[in-house]
């Protein structure tokens, strides 16, 4: 009951942050002098009276001679519509919007398996180290975990990619595709329009929901190495949060007297240390996805897949003669925003769930 | 002569619940090895309240964490000594726990046998809770924040008292008019109302449908015919009855059941393993091999349930634990049971939360309760509520009370007989009476005239006297006598041995050279 209430009052929460968000973006992008920007929108290929129409759409978009207050209007209605400008750039040219679209489902994907697999693994091993300190399985724990955190994640991807890659390392022919070897633009499947496969635009969940089951181990092996990379430093962080809970959790007096309670050996530690040594991992999952956003860009770059992380490099590097896509820029900004507001959201709610202290 | 064969009489009669002999607890610490106890040794008897009192440091809690072998490990460790909890010495595998090699008093190895160490705690486990259970100084503290407290309640009800619940549930089942019969008879032949009333509650408990205990009693007060009250229960019951798996209830009963008795083979075989009987220890061995093998085998789905449906599973044995706990707030006088049961420990007050400590130690009807400073955390009003509570259950259930506290006053209004504590070491141990008035320890002179008194003999000296100096630091305790340094009779023997807890007259023990001379054989 209280926590319905709670979920409400931080759904609420959302739409400040929401605001706060765009105008951060809006500020960003009316940083930028106005004449630039509007060369931004343009594309510098097209026919000159091509050119005249899109300078008029972008005074338009930018509602140019209006107050502040007014842009920032026009701004969020823009938004709202689905209208974030143009990008062109030798990876994606277009509409920003249907890049975000094409591309964002991909980087969901890669997050949600990277959070998954360093959850699934972290939560058992940091219980079965937590549960023993100072012991050589605790030691060498720590030690692992302190190495993978501070390994830079390009050099852990390109490390990765030089022992498993498929004909570069010592697997040979049997090692794991790198580059984007296959990956759906290659892919000749009737579920796959324009290289972008329907309905989630997600390759493996796609496939499944498709009964394509060659197909997703495909987009599998092409998900191994990315998310082996991006997890090792979130699980490297979350290992050691997790261990610490349980060393202080163990020391606590309420685990004196579960075991005064005559609750067996396995059952404190499942049920009564566990748990609440569980409690500030959480909040560290929404903090170390935050940090997870910026290793997507390296590494779908190294990987050559394409995601959102592609997308925000392209729109940085932008093309020749015409360099950085400010409204790209600004759209991968506010979705990778997004995506942090929504994990955080999440994070709160999984711990109102589990500590009711939370719920006042 | 006459007296000496009664009072051994008197030992025979009254065998003491927990006895505690030369119980030593060590930390090792970083600064070096803190002797926290140093040979004790007291016993506590079934239905009496002993108290153990002491300034700040001397040891009382590490006692009663000892008695419930909870001394946090590392650092701490029971070293050696005998504890026996109903007859059986809980320390018996000591031994072959953990291997301690003193290099020096920082340099300490302890090379911990896993496999004894399991097996210990697993024993231990149906011992405490069950047998003896304890509440603690802050009861904020000692409150699991993420459980609600009827789930911190019921956890210890499914832990030991599953087969109690299971043969109630199987006695509702195969209830017979007889049965309701002789409950009739038996409150018709009451006249006093409390016990009609207890009469009541013994049978709903005992067939587990305290849902009709109000309008049984309803029933009969209002009707005279018996015939007609007997059929009108027997109704009720058997109304009730649909949806019970009976067949579900014998399995899960056969399963405790066959636990227990492996538990009971265990503590046969540590006992043997003990006075090293290898005929006995094998014998006991191939038992448990034997019982367990029938556990595997018959028992293999019913513990995959249990493993991976256990709510479901037990859901008919959840109700009747929180109908437990219901009752069990209620006799500990907590307002509102049924909004408690379901909140959270930071919802409560101190005093609430203390009373629900009470009661998660009440829930598996334990002999012995320790309390370790139940009330130092509570105001006035609500340490009399509590010590109340506490002096009503050791009446009323005839529960044995070890009592833990720094407050004279305390002891003084609830204990039957007291032990006082010095650095690690009793020093004095007789009837709260005699403690009080006629101390003979220097120390606990010492504690005595520190209270505040409205007596006669306090009127000229207004000023409270206290005792000089302060406990020792015990990584290096004073040699012999620990509380030499401070005291006002020092001789020159208490520097260099160690006196013994002696018996200077009945039921009094002293251990000081003022009285006796016999010393601890070190």
């Amino acid at each position: 009951m209280e926590l319905k209430y709670y979920i409400i009052r931080r759904l609420l929460i959302l739409i400040p942050t929401a605001l706060g968000l765009l105008l951060m973006t809006f500020i960003l992008l009316r940083a930028i002098p106005v004449s630039d920007l509007i060369a931004n929108y343009v594309n510098q290929r097209a026919s000159p009276a091509q050119r005249a129409i899109e300078k008029q759409q972008a005074i338009a978009l930018l509602g140019i001679g209006q107050p502040l207050p007014e842009q920032f209007y026009i701004y969020i209605v823009d938004i709202l519509h689905g209208n974030l400008g143009n990008m062109y750039s030798n990876f994606y040219s277009g509409p920003v919007i249907v890049g975000i679209e094409d591309y964002l489902p991909f980087t969901l994907e890669l997050t949600i398996f990277t959070v998954i697999v360093s959850v699934l693994i972290a939560i058992p091993l940091g219980t079965f180290i937590g549960s023993r300190p100072n012991t050589v399985a605790d030691s060498t724990g720590r030690v692992f975990s302190l190495i993978f955190f501070a390994m830079p994640i390009f050099w852990l991807a390109l490390v990765l990619q030089l022992v498993f890659g498929k004909n570069i390392g010592p697997l040979g022919a049997y090692g794991l595709p790198i580059s984007g070897q296959g990956y759906p633009s290659t892919q000749q499947v009737g579920f796959i329009v324009n290289g972008v496969s329907q309905p989630t635009h997600m390759l493996f969940i796609d496939s499944v929901l498709h009964g394509d089951f060659p197909l997703a181990l495909v987009a599998l092996e092409h998900l191994i190495l990315p998310v082996l990379t991006l997890s090792m430093s979130i699980l490297a962080g979350l290992l050691r949060f997790i261990r610490a809970g349980m060393v202080d959790t163990a020391n606590q007096e309420y685990i004196k007297t579960a075991r005064a309670k005559g609750v067996p050996e396995k059952m404190v530690l499942k049920k009564h240390i566990r748990k609440n040594a569980l409690l500030p991992s959480v909040t560290v999952i929404g903090l170390l996805v935050a940090g997870l956003l910026g290793g997507v860009v390296v590494v779908e770059d190294i990987f050559k897949l394409e995601g959102l992380g592609r997308l925000s490099l392209a729109a940085v590097v932008g093309t020749v003669g015409n360099n950085i896509q400010f409204y790209g820029v600004a759209g991968t900004i506010l979705f990778f925003g997004l995506i942090l507001m929504l994990t955080n959201l999440i994070v709160d709610v999984v711990y109102a769930f589990l500590d009711p202290r939370i719920r006042y | 002569m006459i007296i000496e064969e009664t009072k051994s009489e008197k030992t025979q009669e009254i065998k003491p619940y927990v006895e505690v002999k030369d119980l030593v607890t060590q930390f090792f610490t970083a600064r070096g090895i803190v002797k926290a106890l140093d040979r004790v040794s007291f016993s506590v008897y079934p239905g009496e309240i002993y108290g153990l009192v002491g300034e700040s440091g001397c040891g009382k809690s590490v006692t009663s964490t000892s008695v419930m072998d909870l001394i946090p490990d590392p650092p701490g460790r029971v070293v050696s000594g005998e504890i026996f909890i109903d007859n059986f010495n809980i320390l018996s595998d000591i031994k072959t726990l953990a291997r301690i090699k003193i290099k020096s008093e920082t340099d300490v190895r302890i090379k911990r046998n896993k496999r004894a160490l399991k097996r210990h705690n697993n024993v231990l486990s149906h011992i405490r809770g069950d047998k003896i259970s304890m509440i603690f100084q802050e009861p904020f503290l000692a409150l699991n924040p993420t459980m609600s407290i009827g789930e911190q309640i019921m956890e210890v009800i499914m832990l030991h008292n599953i087969s109690s619940i299971s043969e109630s549930m199987i006695r509702r089942e195969n209830i017979s008019s007889g049965d309701v019969n002789e409950f009739i008879t038996k409150y018709y032949s009451l006249n006093d109302d409390t016990l009609k009333r207890k009469t009541v509650n013994n049978f709903t408990a005992s067939y587990a449908i305290h849902e009709f205990e109000e309008s049984i009693i309803s029933l009969l007060t209002t009707s005279d015919d018996r015939q007609y009250i007997e059929t009108e229960i027997l109704n009720m019951i058997r109304e009730n009855k649909s949806g019970i798996n009976i067949e579900n209830i014998k399995t899960i009963k056969g399963y405790y059941d066959l636990q227990r008795e492996i538990f009971q083979m265990t503590l046969k075989l540590l006992q043997a393993e003990r006075t090293g009987e290898t005929s006995a220890v094998n014998r006991y061995t191939t038992e448990i091999r034997k019982l367990k093998r029938i556990e595997s085998g018959n028992f293999f789905n019913l513990k995959m349930k249990l493993r991976f449906a256990y709510k479901h599973y037990m859901a008919e044995y959840r109700k009747e634990a929180r109908r437990r706990t219901m009752e069990l707030l209620t006799l500990v006088n907590i307002a509102g049971p049924e909004v408690v049961i379901d909140s959270y420990p930071h919802e409560l007050s101190g005093g609430m939360q203390q009373r629900a400590m009470i009661a998660m130690a009440l829930a598996s009807n334990p002999n012995m309760l320790i309390a370790d400073e139940p009330t130092t955390a509570l105001d006035v009003t609500t340490q009399a509520q509590i010590l109340e509570i506490i002096k009503d259950l050791n009446k009323l259930i005839g529960m044995a009370v070890l009592f833990i506290t720094h407050d004279l006053a305390v002891i003084a209004e609830t204990c039957n007989r007291v032990g006082v504590m010095y650095a690690g070491n009793i020093v004095e141990e007789a009837s709260t009476v005699e403690t009080f008035n006629d101390p003979k320890h220097p120390y606990t002179v010492g504690l005595m005239s520190s209270v505040p008194r409205a007596d006669k003999k306090r009127e000229k000296e207004l000023k409270l006297e206290t005792i000089p100096g302060t406990v020792p630091n015990l990584i290096t305790p004073p040699s012999g006598c620990r509380f030499h340094p401070r005291c006002k009779f020092a001789m020159d023997i208490c520097s260099l041995k160690k006196p013994k807890l002696v018996e200077i007259s009945k039921n009094h023990k002293v251990a000081c050279f003022l009285y006796s001379d016999e010393s601890e054989v070190e």
